[in-house]
């Protein structure tokens, strides 16, 4: 692991850590509603806490907006050129697809970042909050890893693939 | 008034919802950019003479709370200049040497440089920090900062 | 599967199906629509049920007319038959693979050959199955012959002598052929439609052009370029001149050793007028590989989440697990408890 995504890692754990204290509120505006309080539209401020930004630089950040019962975090990925932009977005919209089967992948992200997730009390009363955490750290890396690896194979793939077809040219 | 069920009773109540300025806790009066530039002088002076130490101890005593948003930007540069200016070797030493109160500021100050564009071009540094005070002091500074109304 | 096959599958198994029961003494009837890229029609039709030895092969081509325009349509006929005259040679006066006249071209077609297929060879079905190249191989034949003419001028060709094929392919997309005296240029215009491909067409194509100076064993392929806007080649005659399409241009430079002799200009055709093709299906092949992968990938990541859940082996410590102590809460009425 690179010397600076290590601090950046343990800060969004750390920081999730904190922020995983969630219980069950039910809504103070509508009668035997239960809503993550951090998606409703007209929020009640006493119910949600302070957010926290982690960032290891402009391109890669993620942001934490903990409420009494729910935690939204946005994770930024890193995007370098034209083709890592069309990675991460097929990459992320291909998860988001599949949102059922991962819980707590909000379907959309919020504005302005990659990737959305949405963790309420109802997760953590059902699933370890240390291994939610290593869940999102884990994503966090492989995620990069992948679209880097993705990338090269791409170009590794379209020179193969030049090379071949000048190569008939070869008399 | 046939979708008088839809009407947002709630709206004519002032009390019935918390905005985020109601949980801001009043302050007696407001700190002027003027009151803080003698401070922010002695910063400077701090911490390009080398003392680095004792500029992190009057950055996190007493931070102005009570100032307005555009005096906090203005201070927090220089608090950013400074943070920037110690050594990766004294950090752990000055996070050991702070109180509890004066680590939640920090995780503050923290947090808000990793917010903001200049913060985040410091990214490395910023999350030195963050580290160095995970490591001593766990996330108490963490949880802390999370119920705290009071800004930088 | 690296390199896209050049002739026509279907057709060449049709044909060899029907040359097959004929000489099995089954004679089929048959009524067959093949399609091929760069929206071509192929037709195998039986014109008449009683004499089961003629087959009708109809073609059209989008390109067609713009073939046309590069000499006449009586010059491509004519070029179209020689290139199966040496099938004809038979003492009897039927000829095996003949084009109709005009006049009784099957409706909507471009061009009708009527075959005897009773005397097809694998040789002349194969040649067949190619009829679609051997079409589009016209505008560079005219190519060859041009530049040896202006090669065999002792002065350099002023500019107007220089004359440029277009062959419209698609519609938006053009295959440009202009000779000179030291060189033949061909340049493709084309353009892509979805996002992903625009930008993993740019990673190719830079690759295409890259990949000649990397490698030297490849040093004697033709030059490739590529650019976003009209090269200075066809920039009078290129008819894309609203800015919205982006298309792109890719040129090949073909130096006489490309083209000198007859077996080496077929070969250099087929692989040209493939290029197309074979760049949009690698294009396509790393998407899908790209998709595979992200599919691995998900799995991956729900065994990792999955990890979080109480698991029924972690209810052993535990106790209860949360889940059933939910369904054990009720109200004081007796009423399931919900969140």
């Amino acid at each position: 692991m690179s010397q600076s995504l290590r601090p950046y890692l343990t800060a969004v754990r750390h920081s999730l850590e904190a922020a995983l204290t969630l219980s069950n509120f039910s809504s103070q505006e509508v009668e035997r509603h239960n809503r993550p309080e951090i998606e409703v539209p007209i929020q009640s401020a006493e119910l949600l806490l302070q957010p926290m930004h982690i960032s290891r630089n402009e391109h890669e950040q993620v942001l934490i907006e903990p409420s009494v019962n729910s935690v939204r975090v946005n994770i930024m990925v890193k995007q370098a050129d034209e083709i890592e932009q069309i990675l991460v977005h097929k990459f992320t919209r291909f998860l988001e697809q599949r949102a059922e089967a991962f819980y707590i992948l909000r379907r959309v992200p919020i504005k302005g970042y990659s990737i959305s997730f949405l963790i309420t009390n109802k997760h953590t009363e059902s699933m370890k909050n240390g291994k939610l955490i290593d869940f999102i750290i884990e994503f966090m890396e492989e995620v990069d890893k992948e679209i880097s690896e993705m990338k090269l194979f791409l170009n590794a793939r379209a020179r193969f693939v030049a090379e071949e077809y000048l190569s008939e040219f070869v008399y | 008034m046939s979708d008088w069920r839809r009407i947002d009773i709630d709206a004519f109540d002032p009390d019935s919802r918390l905005t985020a300025e109601d949980l801001i806790p009043s302050y007696d009066r407001q700190i002027t950019l003027e009151e803080l530039q003698p401070k922010m002088q002695q910063l400077r002076t701090l911490s390009s003479g080398g003392d680095t130490r004792n500029a992190i101890h009057l950055i996190t005593q007493d931070p102005p709370y009570s100032a307005d948003d555009n005096t906090k930007d203005l201070y927090f540069q220089v608090v950013l200049e400074t943070l920037c200016q110690v050594r990766q070797v004294d950090i752990a030493n000055i996070v050991k040497e702070l109180n509890t109160e004066q680590q939640v500021v920090l995780v503050k100050y923290l947090y808000k440089g990793m917010s903001l564009p200049e913060g985040q071009k410091q990214g490395g540094i910023l999350l030195a920090w963050f580290e160095k005070l995970t490591q001593s002091n766990g996330i108490t500074p963490i949880v802390h900062y999370l119920s705290d109304r009071r800004n930088v | 599967m690296l390199h896209l096959p050049t002739n026509n599958t279907l057709l060449e198994a049709t044909l060899i199906e029907l040359n097959e029961a004929w000489l099995n003494n089954a004679p089929l009837v048959v009524d067959r629509i093949v399609s091929d890229f760069d929206h071509t029609t192929l037709h195998l039709l039986t014109p008449d049920n009683e004499n089961r030895q003629w087959v009708y092969l109809s073609i059209v081509l989008m390109t067609w007319s713009s073939l046309c325009k590069c000499s006449n349509e009586e010059f491509l006929l004519r070029y179209i038959q020689s290139k199966f005259d040496k099938y004809n040679n038979d003492s009897d006066n039927s000829n095996i693979i003949e084009i109709l006249p005009k006049n009784q071209t099957v409706q909507g077609y471009n061009l009708t050959l009527r075959l005897d297929i009773s005397k097809l060879n694998n040789q002349s079905i194969t040649d067949l199955s190619l009829l679609k190249t051997h079409i589009m191989s016209y505008p560079f034949q005219l190519s060859f012959q041009k530049f040896n003419q202006l090669s065999a001028m002792e002065v350099a060709p002023s500019n107007d002598a220089v004359s440029t094929y277009r062959m419209q392919y698609r519609e938006d997309e053009n295959i440009y052929i202009q000779p000179s005296n030291d060189r033949i240029t061909v340049i493709f215009e084309t353009i892509f439609n979805d996002e992903t491909d625009k930008i993993f067409s740019k990673v190719f194509l830079q690759e295409f052009v890259d990949s000649r100076k990397r490698n030297r064993s490849i040093q004697s392929a033709p030059q490739v370029l590529f650019s976003n806007t009209p090269p200075r080649e066809i920039i009078n005659i290129t008819t894309n001149q609203n800015k919205d399409v982006d298309s792109k241009f890719i040129t090949f430079v073909l130096f006489p050793r490309h083209f000198s002799n007859d077996e080496i200009q077929f070969k250099t055709i087929c692989k040209l007028l493939q290029f197309r093709h074979y760049f949009h299906y690698h294009i396509k092949c790393s998407k899908a590989f790209m998709h595979s992968r992200m599919r691995f990938r998900v799995n991956n990541f729900i065994k990792v989440l999955n990890r979080a859940k109480f698991d029924s082996n972690d209810d052993e410590e535990n106790g209860t697990s949360s889940g059933q102590l939910d369904d054990k809460r009720r109200t004081i009425t007796g009423r399931k408890l919900v969140y």
